[in-house]
Parts: structure tokens; C-alpha cells; sequence
């Protein structure tokens, strides 16, 4: 990693074999690493400032804005354009065709000739014409009782119902923030070198801190009103996520190592720390609290997974016995709390993770510079068969030993949809597809190449000659000795799979919270709430982990 | 890239397509021409998709300390190959007789970069190309495929 050379004292990391697993990655919470943060962190250290440039809005909130902002010696600009749309054209699936919002973030300033393109094409999104100078495409639809009471509340010259605020957390929820030259925008390889814009997501997070900005100007603007600034800070943006985004983390092994070897390095940090001051051990107990407030904040309408909900509170009150002031008072006290957690839920350990790397900026921030992947996987390769298998006896034992052939490990597949061009999962012994199924079955593919394996060494060309179906298994084989953190140890295909899970691993490295289920295969959630304001780019910017609001 | 997708549809297995679609877009950059990747594309199940990742697997396979030569065969050594070596994920090159020299320490360079605008004709075929690995809708796949809900109105 980058910092290598002068890296901090670090317990050992806890293993890919306990990470890596789909459960856990289900459980994770945002950290001060996720890419939110690490944004708010820069734009904060800059002192940005958000400039209205353009507004032509009517008294209904329908037209068009721009806001520019400064980052790293670059101008950027959230085009939104806001339109009249009828309720049964609203869906927060990918597959709509009208939204009540639509954006583009534009490199630079844009003109009026820039903007009337914009405005025109944006709307159409997929089906729009885009350059190289819009950086992200995005879209969102109101949250329509929301949005309505706070222009209600402020044109009545009254704030909106804090309790409802505090339930609903957003005015808009966006259905896809597109990146990385998707439907002509530009490429990452363009940008991705920018200061500010380096770390993984960071336009896409730039956008939707831009959105947040954009819905609580527009909320005032058709109530005539100032809404209260605690209030603003705590509407964040919805999101609204499928399955679209669960292969990205099968398809960018090298980033999911990353991401993950980053996280884990932070905890093994601040495992290491010897001592506590008292502000520290007080700063802990603080956050503590905060978490269980969050908690309580925390309903989702879905049963099962508020049975979760309430049964992390009931082991986080447990939890929290362990961050008291004479509890810390030992040596290695954090690495004392894990230890003393390890019986206890993924929930509570994955929250509990993100919490003791929170007062640890100084040690864990620098870190985010290694999320981010800018030359591509380099590993070598592998010198013979026999390597191969050694590699997979050392680092893939865990998909040995399935029998794909039962349904029960096999009987999902995944595919991408002809008519909306987005990744799904289909029921292998039901539907029609599974000939045309993707390689997202690294598992039984690791297991297949060490079945085909020839007793003797053999150069691997000459292997992958006979067995060219082989290849891709090889080369993740290849991979695993080097990224430790870049494979889902689960067999993906299972019927057990959890695809939620995929889900809220990477939507926890962007930041998000309050995770809202609505099947095991899509989730709502919450992005920037607590966030800092635009006007709030201060010394404290930082510090708005699993924010709370005071109803 | 479109042109891996392309690859998949016409027959190549997975890893080889994903290969072919990174090396296609540095052709590009490059200022090539899409022949050669439409005669790649054209002669799969076999051809360079196939061809060239094994033969740049066996010079890498002689490597003493990290460090590789050997020739590509006559026919293998134009500017697809060069694109594939480029793609490599260590530092390489290929001259103009065909001689591959490859350091297998060393991270190649970052590539370049360049917008590519397809001609309406090849974006056409590559998207025919790529639509063959689509599956089409199902009553179960509306149902659940997607998992999300209808209705955004809350």
C-alpha cells in the first residue's frame, strides 16, 4: 500500500476466510472511509463553495439550475433540470423512462449552448446523447409526501413535522447515478487522475452531495421558505438499488480488494493503539451513544429486517458495556473490545469495526488513497499447473467443496436482460436463460479448472490450449495471490445467495445508511443525511457518522 | 467495452472476450482501424481471441527472473498483438519483427486514453454481436428478475 514504508503499528488483519463471506459483508456500516467522507474531507479542506449560477425554476418548481463548485484546481457543475411528472410515471426502477429530476455533473462551467444540450437530452437519460465534458448522469423521483408537506409546511410560514423529517431523512431519491463513459459521458481514465476525483465514485459522490443541494433549494423555492438548517442537514438523498450494482463487485476484484484491505488495515491501526487518552476513551462513548440513537431512528417496514434492527439494539446496549471508561482503561483496549465481540453477531462486530476507526482520522484517513485502482491488476503469472493448484488448495478451499450439480448450489444464475439491458438472477431449473448465463460463478468455475488439472505439471498455456473455458477461473486464481481481499468467499450461485448482501458492501463504501430492504435483492437507502451543507464546510464538516436528528 | 461483449457473443469464453474487449479499446486509441477486430471477431471460436493470450502465456512462461523474450508467429505480430501487450498488466513490447521482451516485475504504464466514437455500422454488428449473450424477458423474470418495485409514490 502506499503508506508501506511508514505505515503505523498494526495487529494482523482478521482473515479473508472471516471478511470475505457474504453474511458479513451484509452487515457492513459506513465508515469514515467511505467515499462520502473522504469527498466532504477535501471539499471541506478547501473551503468550497457552492455558487448558484443559474435558476430558471417556475413557481411550481419546474425548469432548470446550475451549481458550480471549485475541487482540486477544477470547476464543476450540477446541471438539474426539473420536470412535471405524472404520478403513474413514477418508479424508482432502472427500467423508467420519465423521472421528476434529471442531472448531469459538467466539467467546467457550462454555457448556454452546453445547457440547452443538457436540458434537452438529460431528461431522456439512456436514451439521450451525452460528450466527454458531462462527467455523470443521474436521475431522481420525489419522495412524493415528503416533498409535498415541506413546501405545504413553508408556505404556511411553518417548518415541516420533525418527525416526519426524521422518518423519511430525503426530498428526492435518485434510480441510477451513472458513471465511467456510460451512454457517451466521459471516461473515469479522463478524470481520474484530478485531485478530488481520484478516489473510486468521487464524481458520482460529488453529484449526489450536489443533488441533496439542488432538492432543498427547490423544496424552498415552491414554499417560499427557509427551511430550518438542523432539518436541512438531516435530509439527505434516497437511492433506490437493485441488482444492477452487485456484479460490479465480481467484475473489479482488484477494487474490492482494495476497498476492503483499506478498511481492514484501519482497524488493524487502531487495534494496535496502546493507550487512550481520556478525551479519546470520552469521544468513544459519545459515538457510542450516538450509534444506539441511530438505531432507535432506524425502522424499516419490512419485517424481517426490522427483527434484525431490533435485535442489533438489544446486543449493541450489551456491546456498549465494553466502551466505559474503565473498560478502555487497559492496554490494547481496542483490540480488547474486538476480541471480547467475537461471539457476538456480524451486526454488532461490523458496527462496533466502524465505530473504533471514527476518532482515529489521523490514523485511518490517509488510507483512502489506496482505495482507489488507477493501473489495473498486477499479478504474475502463475508458472505452471501445479502452482495453480497450490494456489487454490491455499487461497479458493472454500469452493472444493459444493456439489455444483445439486440445485441447492446451483440453482440461481445470473444474466443480463435483453429488453432492459441490466444484470438480473434467474431461478436455473425454472427459467429460461441459464445458457447465457455470466461468469459470476467464480466457485464452481475454481472448482471445475482444479477437477481438469492434470496430475503432472504442465505449462499453463498448454492447460489452457485443451481447456480454454478454464481461463478466467485462472486468472482469479492468479489474482488471489496477490489480493487477499479480492474474492466473495460464497458460492454466488447458491440458492442461499443473498444478493442485499452484495448490495450493502458496496453501499457502505459509499456511505450510505439507514438500509431499507424491499426483497433480498433491492434496497433504499440514504446518502449525505447528516452530510454537511454547502454553508457548513468548517474545521467540524467531518464528523456526521450514522447521524441522528432530534425530533 | 462493446467489442468484449461483441466477443462473448460470437463464441469466445469469458476471460478471452473480457481480454480482447481492454485490447480492441487501446487499438482504437491507437488510431487503428476496426478490421482487424472485425477479422478477429469473424474467425472465433478460433483466431487471435484464442491465439494471442496463449502465445504471450508461453513467452511469459520462459521468463528467468522476471524477465522474457520470444517471437510471435508470423501473423500474430500486428497492431491487435501490439494492443495486446499493451494490455498486459506488466511492462512489455513488441517490435516491428515481432519480438516480444517482457519484464514481469515491472506494472506497465497506464494507457491511453482517447474517446472512441464507433462508426454506425460496427456499432450495429458489435451490438448484434453482444445482444446474443441477452436473455429475453419471462413472466418469472419480470416478476423477480429485477426485484425492484413498481411504484416510486411514497
Amino acid at each position: 500500500m502506499k503508506d508501506q514504508f511508514d505505515a503505523p503499528p498494526q495487529m494482523p488483519l482478521r482473515p479473508p476466510e472471516q471478511v470475505m463471506r457474504l453474511s458479513r459483508m451484509g452487515s457492513m456500516f459506513p465508515t469514515r472511509l467511505s467515499f462520502l467522507r473522504s469527498l466532504i474531507r477535501r471539499l471541506a479542506a478547501e473551503r468550497a463553495q457552492v455558487v448558484r449560477t443559474r435558476w430558471q425554476m417556475c413557481a411550481e418548481g419546474f425548469g432548470h439550475a446550475v451549481f458550480s463548485v471549485d475541487l482540486g484546481g477544477h470547476t464543476y457543475s450540477l446541471v438539474a433540470v426539473s420536470t412535471d411528472l405524472p404520478p403513474e410515471q413514477r418508479t424508482d426502477r432502472v427500467i423508467a423512462t420519465a423521472w421528476d429530476s434529471a442531472y448531469v455533473l459538467f466539467d467546467g462551467i457550462p454555457d448556454a449552448a452546453d445547457i440547452a444540450r443538457i436540458t434537452a437530452n438529460a431528461p431522456l437519460q439512456e436514451a439521450g446523447r451525452f460528450g466527454p465534458r458531462d462527467l455523470i448522469l443521474s436521475r431522481a423521483n420525489k419522495s412524493v409526501r415528503l416533498f409535498a408537506h415541506v413546501v405545504e409546511a413553508l408556505r404556511a410560514g411553518r417548518q415541516p413535522d420533525r418527525a416526519m423529517i426524521r422518518d423519511v431523512g430525503y426530498l428526492m431519491r435518485t434510480t441510477a447515478v451513472y458513471g465511467n463513459g456510460k451512454f457517451g459521458i466521459a471516461d473515469r481514465a479522463g478524470y481520474d487522475q484530478r485531485p478530488g476525483l481520484e478516489g473510486p465514485f468521487a464524481a458520482e459522490m460529488l453529484t449526489v452531495w450536489l443533488i441533496r443541494h439542488f432538492t432543498h433549494a427547490l423544496a424552498e423555492h415552491v414554499g417560499r421558505g427557509t427551511l430550518d438548517p438542523q432539518i436541512k442537514r438531516h435530509l439527505g438523498i434516497g437511492n433506490s438499488t437493485g441488482l444492477g450494482m452487485a456484479p460490479f463487485l465480481v467484475t473489479h476484484p482488484v477494487l474490492l480488494n482494495n476497498w476492503m484491505l483499506a478498511r481492514e488495515t484501519a482497524l488493524a491501526r487502531v487495534r494496535a493503539i496502546q493507550t487512550l487518552a481520556p478525551d479519546q476513551i470520552a469521544r468513544l462513548s459519545v459515538l457510542a451513544a450516538r450509534a444506539t440513537a441511530h438505531l432507535a431512528q432506524w425502522q424499516v417496514p419490512d419485517p424481517v429486517h426490522q427483527t434484525r434492527i431490533e435485535g442489533l439494539r438489544r446486543d449493541w446496549g450489551q456491546a456498549c458495556a465494553l466502551l466505559t471508561p474503565p473498560q478502555l482503561a487497559g492496554t490494547a483496549p481496542l483490540d480488547t473490545v474486538m476480541q471480547q465481540l467475537e461471539g457476538a453477531s456480524a451486526d454488532v462486530q461490523e458496527l462496533m469495526a466502524a465505530l473504533l476507526l471514527e476518532p482515529f482520522g489521523d490514523l485511518v484517513d490517509g488510507l483512502a488513497e489506496c482505495m482507489a485502482d488507477p493501473f489495473g491488476a498486477f499479478a504474475a503469472p502463475l508458472a505452471d499447473t501445479q502452482a495453480v493448484r497450490a494456489q487454490i488448495e491455499a487461497t479458493f478451499d472454500w469452493a472444493l467443496t459444493a456439489d455444483y450439480a445439486d440445485p441447492a448450489h446451483c440453482g440461481q444464475f445470473w444474466y443480463v436482460s435483453e429488453a432492459k439491458m441490466e444484470p438480473r438472477l434467474g431461478a436455473r431449473f425454472t427459467e429460461e436463460g441459464a445458457a447465457l448465463e455470466s461468469p459470476l460463478d467464480i466457485a464452481r468455475r475454481v472448482h471445475a479448472l482444479a477437477r481438469d488439472l492434470p496430475q503432472q505439471a504442465e505449462p499453463l498455456s498448454a492447460f489452457l490450449e485443451r481447456h480454454p473455458d478454464h481461463a478466467l477461473a485462472v486468472a482469479r486464481v492468479t489474482l488471489a495471490a496477490r489480493y487477499p481481499y479480492a474474492e466473495i468467499r460464497d458460492n454466488l450461485i447458491a440458492q442461499t445467495c443473498l444478493p442485499i448482501d452484495m448490495l450493502r458492501c458496496k453501499l457502505s463504501f459509499f456511505g450510505a445508511s439507514k438500509f431499507d430492504p424491499k426483497s433480498d435483492r433491492w434496497t433504499r437507502i440514504t446518502l449525505c443525511q447528516g452530510a454537511p451543507l454547502a454553508d457548513e464546510l468548517g474545521p467540524d464538516a467531518d464528523d456526521w457518522w450514522l447521524p441522528v436528528f432530534a425530533a | 467495452m462493446l467489442a468484449g461483449k461483441a466477443a462473448r457473443g460470437a463464441g469466445a469464453p469469458a476471460a478471452q472476450a473480457a481480454e480482447f474487449g481492454i485490447a480492441a479499446g487501446i487499438h482504437l486509441a491507437n488510431g487503428q482501424g476496426t478490421a482487424a477486430l472485425d477479422a478477429a471477431l469473424d474467425a472465433l471460436p478460433s483466431g487471435p481471441i484464442i491465439a494471442l493470450p496463449l502465445a504471450l502465456a508461453r513467452i511469459a512462461e520462459g521468463a528467468q527472473q522476471g524477465r522474457a523474450e520470444g517471437r510471435l508467429d508470423a501473423g500474430h505480430h500486428g497492431p491487435l498483438a501490439a494492443a495486446y501487450i499493451a494490455a498486459l498488466p506488466f511492462r512489455a513490447t513488441l517490435s516491428e519483427a515481432g519480438r516480444v521482451e517482457m519484464d514481469l516485475n515491472t506494472p506497465a504504464p497506464r494507457r491511453p486514453v482517447a474517446r472512441i466514437d464507433l462508426a454506425a455500422d460496427v456499432y450495429a454488428r458489435w451490438s448484434m454481436l453482444a445482444a446474443r449473450m441477452l436473455v429475453p424477458e419471462s413472466d418469472a423474470s419480470r416478476l423477480s428478475g429485477a426485484g425492484a418495485g413498481l411504484t416510486d409514490n411514497d
